[in-house]
C-alpha cells in the first residue's frame, strides 16, 4: 500500500512536468494541425538555458530566491528564441506544402536541436547535473514522501493549465486563437493576423515549455540532450489522450501518462526496465480506438 | 484607325552581353589553377604524413584538383549554359582547399584567385532552360546508354576512392574527397543545363530491360576498377544493404505516401531472426524466415493504418520502433542477445566458398558485394513493378487523396497493409545479409537515428523515384565513411538537410 501510494505521487509529479510540454502540442496542433515534434527539443533547449544561467551568469552562493526567477526568465528566453526561429525559419514556408513536408521538417529540427546542444553545449556528451533548489527537503505525509521539487510540479503545472485555459477562453487573442483554429482564411476576414496568431501560439508552448524545463530539472537534477525526445512523445502521448487541441485535456492526459509509467514501471511485466514501452503501447492503443481523446475535440482551441 | 503592332518580345542571344565576365572568370580560374598554393613552402615530413602536400607548394604542377580546376576554367569559357554549375564547382574545390590551407596554418595565393573566378563565373552564369534533345534510333540509344552507363562507374569509383581510405596514410583525405565532389558536382550540373541528364534518363526509361541489365552489369565490374579491394568491398556492400533496405521503405514512404518513423526495427528483426538461425538452418533459408519475421511484424505495424492516418500514423509506427528497440535492447525472451549482441555469427557459405573470401583475383568480400547488388537489383525490381502496377496506382491515389481512393473502389486497407508487407520483407531480407556480413548484431544498430537515416536517404534522393533512394543512402553511408573528422556533426548534418531539403527542394535530388 505504502508502495502504490508512493508510486502514484511519483508518477502524478512526472506527469505535470510532461503537462507543461503537452500544452504546447496541444495549442500548436490544434491550431496549426502540425505536431511539433521539436516541441520535446524547446523544452530541452531550455533546460540547457538555466542551467546555463545557473552556471555561468549566476555568482556562485546566490539565494535561491534570486537564482530560480533567473533561471526561469532564462529558460524562458532560450525556449521562446529557439521556437520562434524555428517557426519563421522552417515551418511558416512550408504552409500550403506536401503533406509530409512539415512533419519531416519537425523531424529535422528536432535533431539538428539536439545535436547542435550536444555538440556544441560545454560538457552536454554525458548527462550533466542541474542544481536543485531547496536543499533536498521532503514533505511527507504518512508513508508518502515527495520532494518539494514535486510539491511545486504539482501546484504550478495545473495552475498554468488552467491560467492557460483562461485566457484562450476570455482574452482578445484567445478569441481569435480559437478563430484560426477553425477556419484561418475566414478569420482572416474578420480582421485576425493567423501569421501573427501562430506565432504567438509557438510563444505561449515555449514559454510553458521553459517554465517546465526549469521544474524537471530542480526535480530530477540531471539532464541531457535526450529529454526533449523522450518526454516530447509522452507529452505528444499525453495531449493525444487528452484529446489534442484541449487545453484541460492535455494536462488531464499527462497525469494519466505519468501513472502509467510509474505504476507500470512497478507492478507491470518487465518492470521499470518496460515502463516506456507501456506507454508507447497505451500510445497505439489510443490513437488506434480513441483518436479524439478524453474531452473529444468539442471544446477548448480546436473548436 | 492605327494600326496596334505587337512586337515579339525582344530575344537576345545569349553572348551579346556580359561577355567579358566570362572570359574574365575562366582566366582567373585557369590562373588560380596553375599559380602556387602555398605561400610558404610547407615543412616538409616523413613520408606518410605531409606526401599529399606536393599539389600545394609547386607552381604549374596540374595534376589532382588543379587538373580539375583547369578542366573547369576550360568549360567556364566554352560552355556557356553550364557557367553557374562550373562555378559552383570552382568555388567548392578552392573553399575546401584554402580551408585545409589555413587550417594548416599556411597562407594560399592559387585559392583566392580561384575562389574570385568562381564567383565571376557564378555571376556570369545565367539559368536557362535546357535544351530539348531528340531521343534517338536503337543502335545510337544503346550507345549511348553503355557510355553513360560506364562514365558513371567511373564517377562512383573516384568518388569512393578519393581521398584514399585511411587517414592514417593521407591527412588530407578528407579535403581531396570534397573537392573531388565539388568537381563531380559541376559535371553533374553541366550535363543536366545541356539536357543531357534529361535525355538519358528518357533513353533510360524507353530502353528500360536494355539500361536495367547495362547498370547492373556495370555495378557488378566495380571490383574490377581502382575500388577493388577488400575495404572498398566491404564499404560497397554496406552501402548496398542500406540502399536495399532505404528502396523498401521508399515502397511505403514514396509511393503509398505512409510515413514510417520506425522503419529499421523490419532491419533489426530480420537481423535477429537471421542471427538466432544461423547456427542451425542454411543460409538463405534463414535469410527467408527474417523476410517472413519482419514481414509478419509489418503487418502487425500496418494494421493500425485501417484505422490511423496521415501524422497520427508516423507516431503509431514511430511507437512501434521504439516498442523493438526498447525490447530488443533488454534481450527479450534471451533472443537479442541485450547489451552483449549476438556474436559469433557465421558468414555466409555456399558450395564451399565462404563469402569473406577472396574469390580467384577478386578482392576479399566481392561476393558480398555482389549478394547486395542483387539485393538492391532485386528491391528496385520489384519497386518498378510494382509502381505501374494495378496496386501501384492505388497507393498513388492513396497518396494523394486516400478517401477520393476509397471512393473510387480502391480497397484502400488492402494496398496499406500490402505496402507494410512487402516494405517490411524487404527490409527483413537486408537485415538477414546484414547480421551474417556483420558477425554481430547487436540492438544499438537500430536505434531512432538509424531510421531517421533511412528516411532522410530516401527524402534526399527523392520520394517514389528508383534512383532517389539508392542515391540518397550512397551519399548518406558513404560520406560518415569519407569524413570521419566530421563524425560529430553527422546527425546534425542530417537534420539541417532534412529541413533544406523540404524548404527548397522537396521532390529530392532525382526528381521523377
Amino acid at each position: 500500500m505504502a508502495t502504490l501510494s508512493q508510486q502514484i505521487v511519483n508518477g502524478l509529479v512526472q506527469g505535470a512536468l510532461i503537462g507543461l510540454i503537452a500544452l504546447g502540442y496541444t495549442m500548436v496542433y490544434g491550431i496549426v494541425q502540425l505536431i511539433n515534434f521539436a516541441h520535446g527539443e524547446v523544452f530541452m533547449v531550455g533546460a540547457f538555458g538555466a542551467h546555463f544561467a545557473f552556471l555561468y551568469l549566476l555568482p556562485e552562493g546566490v539565494s535561491w530566491y534570486v537564482a530560480l526567477p533567473v533561471m526561469v526568465v532564462a529558460a524562458v528566453a532560450a525556449s521562446v528564441a529557439v521556437s520562434v526561429a524555428m517557426e519563421r525559419l522552417a515551418y511558416r514556408p512550408l504552409r500550403g506544402s506536401h503533406k509530409l513536408a512539415p512533419l519531416i521538417t519537425a523531424l529535422g529540427v528536432s535533431i539538428l536541436l539536439q545535436e547542435v546542444v550536444r555538440v556544441f553545449y560545454p560538457h552536454a556528451t554525458s548527462p550533466l547535473p542541474f542544481p536543485r533548489a531547496f536543499a533536498n527537503g521532503h514533505l511527507v505525509m504518512g508513508t508518502v514522501s515527495v520532494l518539494w521539487t514535486g510539491v511545486l510540479a504539482l501546484a504550478v503545472a495545473p495552475l498554468l493549465a488552467w491560467a492557460l485555459h483562461l485566457y484562450v477562453e476570455r482574452s482578445r487573442l484567445g478569441r481569435a486563437m480559437r478563430a484560426t483554429a477553425q477556419d484561418p482564411d475566414t478569420a482572416r476576414l474578420m480582421g485576425i493576423n493567423p501569421d501573427r496568431v501562430m506565432l504567438a501560439t509557438f510563444v505561449i508552448g515555449a514559454v510553458l515549455a521553459g517554465i517546465g524545463a526549469v521544474l524537471y530539472g530542480i526535480h530530477y537534477t540531471q539532464i541531457d540532450t535526450m529529454i526533449g525526445f523522450q518526454n516530447g512523445i509522452f507529452a505528444f502521448t499525453a495531449a493525444v489522450l487528452g484529446g489534442i487541441g484541449n487545453i484541460r485535456g492535455a494536462m488531464l492526459g499527462a497525469l494519466c501518462i505519468g501513472l502509467v509509467k510509474s505504476l507500470a514501471g512497478q507492478y507491470a511485466w518487465g518492470g521499470a526496465q518496460y515502463d516506456y514501452v507501456w506507454v508507447f503501447v497505451l500510445l497505439i492503443l489510443v490513437l488506434m480506438f480513441r483518436p479524439q481523446g478524453f474531452l473529444g475535440r468539442s471544446e477548448g482551441v480546436r473548436a | 484607325m492605327t494600326q496596334v503592332t505587337t512586337r515579339p518580345p525582344e530575344v537576345r542571344p545569349v553572348s551579346d552581353r556580359r561577355t567579358w565576365r566570362p572570359v574574365a572568370g575562366a582566366v582567373v580560374v585557369l590562373a588560380g589553377a596553375l599559380l602556387p598554393w602555398a605561400s610558404v613552402v610547407l615543412p616538409a615530413g616523413a613520408y606518410p604524413d605531409l606526401a599529399t602536400l606536393q599539389f600545394f607548394d609547386a607552381p604549374y604542377l596540374v595534376t589532382g584538383f588543379r587538373l580539375h580546376l583547369v578542366l573547369l576554367g576550360l568549360a567556364a569559357a566554352l560552355l556557356p549554359r553550364a557557367r553557374r554549375s562550373v562555378g559552383i564547382g570552382v568555388l567548392i574545390i578552392a573553399l575546401v582547399h584554402t580551408g585545409f590551407l589555413i587550417g594548416y596554418g599556411a597562407l594560399s595565393i592559387g585559392g583566392p584567385v580561384a575562389l574570385v573566378g568562381g564567383a565571376l563565373v557564378v555571376w556570369s552564369g545565367r539559368a536557362l532552360p535546357a535544351p530539348e534533345l531528340k531521343l534517338p534510333g536503337r543502335a545510337v540509344a544503346w550507345l549511348a546508354l553503355l557510355a553513360a552507363f560506364a562514365a558513371l562507374l567511373w564517377l562512383v569509383t573516384q568518388t569512393l576512392t578519393a581521398g584514399g581510405q585511411s587517414r592514417a596514410t593521407n591527412s588530407y583525405g578528407a579535403a581531396e574527397f570534397l573537392a573531388f565532389c565539388g568537381f563531380g558536382l559541376a559535371l553533374i550540373g553541366s550535363l543536366s543545363a545541356y539536357g543531357i541528364l534529361t535525355w538519358l534518363a528518357a533513353l533510360t526509361e524507353r530502353h528500360r530491360l536494355f539500361a536495367f541489365t547495362v547498370m547492373l552489369a556495370c555495378a557488378l565490374m566495380l571490383p574490377l576498377t581502382e575500388a577493388g579491394t577488400g575495404y572498398w568491398m566491404t564499404v560497397a556492400a554496406t552501402i548496398g544493404i542500406y540502399a536495399a533496405t532505404a528502396t523498401g521503405l521508399n515502397i511505403v514512404v514514396g509511393l503509398a505516401g505512409l510515413l514510417d518513423l520506425g522503419y529499421v526495427a523490419f532491419l533489426g528483426l530480420g537481423a535477429f531472426t537471421a542471427a538466432n538461425l544461423a547456427h542451425t538452418l542454411p543460409f538463405p533459408l534463414a535469410a527467408l524466415a527474417g523476410a517472413a519475421a519482419a514481414g509478419v511484424f509489418g503487418v502487425v505495424v500496418g494494421a493500425p493504418t485501417l484505422r490511423v492516418r496521415g501524422d497520427y500514423l508516423a507516431i503509431v509506427t514511430l511507437a512501434f520502433g521504439e516498442i523493438f528497440f526498447r525490447a530488443a535492447q533488454n534481450n527479450i525472451g534471451g533472443l537479442t542477445g541485450g547489451a552483449n549482441s549476438i556474436p559469433g555469427i557465421p558468414q555466409i557459405t555456399m558450395f564451399g566458398q565462404d563469402f569473406n573470401e577472396p574469390l580467384g583475383a577478386l578482392p576479399a568480400g566481392f561476393l558480398y558485394y555482389v549478394v547486395a547488388v542483387l539485393m538492391v537489383a532485386g528491391a528496385v525490381a520489384v519497386l518498378l513493378n510494382l509502381k505501374s502496377s494495378r496496386m501501384g496506382r492505388a497507393w498513388r491515389a492513396i497518396k494523394e487523396d486516400e478517401d477520393v481512393a476509397r471512393a473510387m473502389g480502391v480497397r484502400t486497407g488492402r494496398a496499406k497493409i500490402l505496402a507494410f508487407l512487402v516494405g517490411a520483407m524487404l527490409a527483413g531480407l537486408a537485415g538477414a545479409v546484414f547480421a551474417h556480413k556483420m558477425g554481430t548484431v547487436g540492438y544499438e544498430s537500430f536505434d531512432f537515428s538509424e531510421s531517421v537515416t533511412l528516411l532522410a536517404a530516401v527524402v534526399l534522393g527523392g520520394m517514389g523515384t528508383v534512383p532517389g533512394a539508392i542515391v540518397g543512402a550512397s551519399l548518406l553511408f558513404v560520406l560518415p565513411e569519407k569524413l570521419r573528422e566530421f563524425s560529430d556533426y553527422r546527425l546534425m548534418l542530417f537534420g539541417l538537410a532534412l529541413i533544406l531539403i523540404m524548404r527548397f527542394r522537396p521532390q529530392g535530388l532525382v526528381s521523377s
